[in-house]
């Protein structure tokens, strides 16, 4: 489980830290996307929780620890719920 | 602002974050907001996202290693994320003074929380070697730290430690590798409420990730060779600084 979750969470890091190190030199090199790719990157780490809140809540339920697999899916609930919250207003 | 400023602001915070294991929304609200005049919210808004980037690159290592225990980490989870969305709902109402002078408080508490752990042993132990208790208060104090965290922009680790090392029984390195494994997740709960509200500035957001990124690395490679505890006091001055100054300021004083 630890290296499921843990790679869950690189691959999320890497990505976001990733875009934001390209916005950030396209806008030191004046360029017009690093808006773009900036909010890419922001994108990435805000889907990196979520990402590894799936991933934990489907190793639990393998590995048989079903309560703590329904606490990372209410979690995982909530976390939705919020963010189609702020996709809509 | 230059993107050189912003990303030195974040080599702070992620070696505050790696060295002392406190969340960089301590370091990254005020000096966005008090030394460079990000409006507050934006501040607290950028500073989460930072914490996500930071929780997420320290807890993969931590979670590969074993040190956290990821059942007290879900199971708390329900409390930090409650606490974050209302935190981060009434964020949007309450007076920006009213936010400031809570996080004068808690950078201040802060401050003297590193001060009082210099001398604090931490011993080496692994998830699951421990029997836990306590989860009533448990409870209790992560939804307080969620709700922090949605509204001043910090990890809340500072409240959570305590929570799991004294209440739970759960040994020092275990709940900071513990509480950094639940920041990631809590912090992005308020994220998406500051994100409705649009007050989620990525331009100015993607610097500070990229510092706090190298800060955090360097933190972690540079642990045994620097004098921690040494640090340690002079992170909790400028943190003793920093809440000081925001709290002057709301309180009438120049600047």
């Amino acid at each position: 489980m630890n290296r499921a979750v843990s790679l869950a969470l690189w691959i999320g890091t890497f990505t976001g830290v990733g875009l934001c190190l390209g916005a950030a030199l396209a806008h030191a090199a004046g360029l017009g996307a690093s808006a773009r790719i900036a909010s890419l990157g922001v994108v990435a780490l805000l889907l990196t929780p979520p990402l590894r809140l799936a991933v934990t809540a489907a190793a639990f339920w393998r590995e048989g620890g079903r309560r703590y697999a329904a606490a990372a899916g209410v979690v995982l609930l909530a976390l939705a719920i919020a963010a189609a919250r702020a996709l809509t207003r | 602002m230059t993107a050189i400023a912003l990303a030195l602001i974040g080599v702070s915070a992620g070696l505050l974050g790696s060295l002392m294991g406190v969340g960089g929304g301590v370091i990254v609200v005020p000096a966005l907001s008090e030394l460079y005049g990000v409006p507050f919210r934006e501040a607290v808004a950028v500073s989460l996202v930072v914490i996500i980037a930071n929780s997420s690159a320290s807890s993969a290592a931590y979670v590969q290693r074993g040190a956290s225990d990821l059942r007290i980490g879900v199971v708390l989870e329900l409390a930090t994320v409650t606490g974050a969305i209302l935190g981060s709902s009434v964020a949007g109402l309450a007076p920006v003074r009213t936010l400031k002078l809570l996080f004068a408080a808690v950078a201040i508490y802060s401050a003297v929380s590193l001060w009082l752990r210099r001398h604090q042993a931490s011993e080496a132990q692994v998830a699951g070697a421990y029997e836990v208790r306590g989860w009533g208060p448990g409870l209790a104090v992560s939804t307080a730290a969620g709700a922090l965290s949605g509204l001043l922009g910090v990890g809340g680790g500072v409240f959570k430690m305590p929570a799991m090392t004294l209440a739970m029984g759960v040994p020092f390195k275990v709940a900071a590798a513990t509480s950094n494994f639940m920041i990631g997740v809590t912090a992005a709960a308020g994220a998406y409420v500051y994100w409705g509200r649009g007050e989620v500035n990525a331009e100015l957001a993607a610097p500070v990730v990229v510092g706090t990124f190298v800060g955090a690395r360097l933190g972690s490679s540079l642990l045994e060779r620097l004098p921690a505890r040494r640090l340690q006091v002079a992170f909790a001055g400028i943190l003793a600084f920093l809440g000081g100054r925001m709290a002057w300021n709301v309180l009438g004083g120049p600047g």
